[in-house]
């Protein structure tokens, strides 16, 4: 008997499916349309959770490359210090040398890359490319999680015995040697000879974050050790602009740090800036961008993004709800005679209310599959005719997790909006709705 | 003979408006296991209101009803839907089937309602009484493809599938042709002989002549009750099988 009962409304619940099934495909049409608030609710939901999860991984990835263990400091000019200094020829600015020297003594970091970075003329025999001369040390390759595709990067001997030994970033090499492999050959750089050791793979440029970090493009960049810089070019550079004559002093212009582990960012950055705060003190020379800030900036964004959807998603879901409430009173009405033939053969209340609940499930969830398969269908094509009309990448995932929550909602919302219509169906009189034409 | 239907001083009173309609007003009525009855009356007799309480579809204000031996009067709605789904056949004017099912669903739908598993068997059982009434070839067809009386005799098939104390039929013929009309009264009359109690309502002479009993009402009360010769047997001739 126990397992006779299971058995009866496995079966029943099963042949109210069917018979959802065919009452629905008496009204192909119909019942489309009324579930279309559905189609395009669940469709919405599936597709810009493809696309928020997308942005989401590609602003990780950004947050990546710059690497979330790192601390980067770098100079700023200050806004104030033309007027304050008028009389004085050069600005002077930024991290010294000192602050290089007491950063690197912090205990919780690992390693450090300095930076000098010039705007300067490249050339190769006739053909020249504007690009930054980058002065650093070995280590920038590991800091920044890139390797040269061709030679090899800058060594410790070319910091030491200050070689001219120059790596070009992707577009330099691309630009200077179009046919030809630039290992070996020799370079100008302002006006200087290098030779070309290694060529650096084409890498993504990073966001700018607003505020101290702007935006930098890497395969403009030509790298070449520091030391050679410092003597090259000296503390002291001169700008020469249109109608005037400028100079500057920066010793600095970037310092990367990387600290041991991901918890120990923040007290780095703390004692990083206290540091700077000290030495520097009111002047605002310098600027710090902790990625790590960023990812729970990016979280923080995501999450705002859900909140979004899911207010989308409720109204758009309630707005289908409704016309699924709708159409099940229509549906109620127009079978009125049914209903009552129904119940003079012996349905109980609850089997009509069963039925009709049934047949709004049926077509919620119908719904909610059409829905999913269109929000697949827009998450996939279009980043790919993006792709193909403006040639930027448009970041999609598919959340698998989206697909099942929204189905769920959809069956969801088919009891919850089609309970009353149901209900209404099962309170009908046999004898009116037998007489009903 | 086992008594099928007992009602004693059912009584049925409608507030329409503030007027109170007197639809019954004291009938008293015993059918027996194996009778044909024909109600008859005209419009507002109270008639289709008998029919309607003796299918268990309303309630009496007041009076007895015993179905089966049951008093069913009283009944709430869920124990009155078992009561229709396990002891009554119903027979509709408009035929009353259902568009989503075919001939052999149709017949089924009354087992649906029952708390019992739908079988090999009862769709066996199903298909035999498609072809009792003569549409063993059109299983699988729709209503809507169904001439009226072909319609009727699913009805019937339908009406017997739950193997019911009583068949209530209201006007069965009302919209068929005189020929057609016929073929049906034929097959009621061949089921009433082979045991089934049928009680139909019906405004046609000619249709009442069929029956065994013919019941007249008028104004909410049984006017005449009385015992009738089949014109079948008047005329000496027989139903064909």
């Amino acid at each position: 008997m126990l397992l006779f009962i299971p058995t009866v409304v496995v079966e029943r619940g099963w042949r109210n499916i069917v018979l959802a099934v065919r009452s629905l495909w008496l009204h192909k049409l119909r019942a489309l349309l009324s579930v279309l608030g559905i189609v395009i609710g669940t469709a919405a939901v599936i597709a810009l959770m493809a696309f928020g999860e997308g942005s989401m991984q590609d602003a990780l990835a950004d947050i990546e490359r710059q690497g979330a263990t790192n601390i980067i400091v770098r100079s700023v000019k200050p806004p104030d210090e033309s007027a304050t200094q008028s009389r004085s020829f050069f600005a002077v600015y930024g991290l010294t040398e000192q602050d290089y020297e007491r950063l690197h003594n912090i205990d919780t970091i690992i390693r450090d890359v300095p930076l000098r970075v010039f705007r300067q003329e490249i050339r190769y025999l006739g053909s020249m490319h504007v690009g930054r001369m980058v002065g650093t040390t070995q280590h920038y390759t590991i800091v920044h999680q890139t390797n040269p595709i061709a030679g090899r990067f800058l060594t410790a001997d070319d910091e030491e015995f200050r070689r001219n030994h120059a790596v070009l970033g992707w577009t330099v090499a691309k630009q200077l040697f179009p046919l030809q492999n630039p290992l070996g050959e020799t370079i100008v750089i302002g006006k200087h000879l290098y030779k070309v050791v290694g060529v650096m793979p084409e890498r993504m440029p990073t966001g700018g974050s607003g505020g101290s970090q702007a935006a930098e493009e890497f395969n403009d960049d030509v790298y070449i050790p520091l030391s050679t810089c410092n003597s090259r070019v000296g503390a002291r550079v001169f700008l020469r602009q249109t109608g005037s004559r400028s100079g500057e002093q920066v010793e600095l212009h970037q310092v990367t740090l990387t600290v041991s582990n991901m918890d120990k960012v923040r007290p780095t950055a703390d004692v990083v800036r206290d540091l700077l705060v000290r030495f520097h003190g009111p002047k605002k020379d310098w600027a710090m961008t902790v990625p790590l800030d960023r990812l729970d900036e990016a979280k923080r964004a995501k999450n705002r993004y859900k909140m979004l959807l899911v207010l989308i998603a409720s109204i758009s879901l309630l707005v289908g709800g409704i016309g699924i409430m709708n159409i099940m009173l229509a549906t109620v009405t127009e079978r009125t005679r049914e209903i009552g033939i129904r119940r003079a053969l012996g349905a109980k209340r609850r089997d009509i209310t069963f039925q009709f609940l049934i047949e709004a499930v049926v077509q919620t969830g119908i719904g909610g599959i059409l829905g999913v398969v269109l929000g697949l269908g827009i998450a996939i094509i279009l980043p790919w005719l993006w792709q193909l009309i403006t040639g930027s990448h448009l970041p999609a995932k598919i959340h698998e997790g989206s697909i099942g929550l929204s189905l769920g909602v959809s069956l969801v919302v088919g009891v919850l909006f089609g309970w009353y219509p149901a209900q209404r169906a099962a309170k009908l009189d046999p004898i009116e709705a037998l007489r009903h034409v | 003979m086992t008594t099928v239907v007992r009602i004693i001083d059912l009584i049925k009173y409608y507030e329409l408006g503030s007027v109170l309609v007197k639809a019954l007003d004291g009938v008293s009525l015993t059918v027996h296991e194996g009778e044909f009855v024909a109600l008859m009356g005209p419009s507002g007799s109270g008639k289709s209101t008998l029919l309607n309480l003796l299918g268990c579809l309303d309630r009496p204000t007041y009076g007895h009803y015993y179905l089966a031996g049951q008093d069913v009067a009283g009944m709430p709605d869920d124990q009155l839907s078992d009561i229709r789904s396990r002891f009554l056949g119903f027979i509709f004017q408009q035929y009353n089937l259902l568009a989503q099912y075919t001939v052999v669903e149709n017949i089924e739908v009354p087992l649906l309602y029952q708390e019992r598993r739908l079988t090999e068997e009862t769709r066996q059982r199903c298909i035999e009484l498609a072809e009792l009434v003569g549409l063993g070839q059109r299983l699988d067809h729709r209503p809507m493809q169904l001439s009226g009386g072909q319609q009727q005799r699913v009805a019937i098939a339908r009406a017997l599938v739950n193997d019911p104390q009583v068949i209530l039929a209201d006007e069965p013929t009302g919209n068929l042709d005189t020929r057609t009309s016929e073929e049906i009264m034929q097959l009621l009359t061949r089921l009433n002989q082979a045991g089934k109690t049928i009680i139909m309502v019906t405004h046609e002479n000619d249709i009442a002549s069929w029956a065994k009993r013919v019941v007249r009402m008028r104004d909410g009360i049984v006017e005449t009750d009385e015992l009738n010769t089949p014109h079948w047997l008047r005329d000496g001739a027989t139903v064909s099988a």
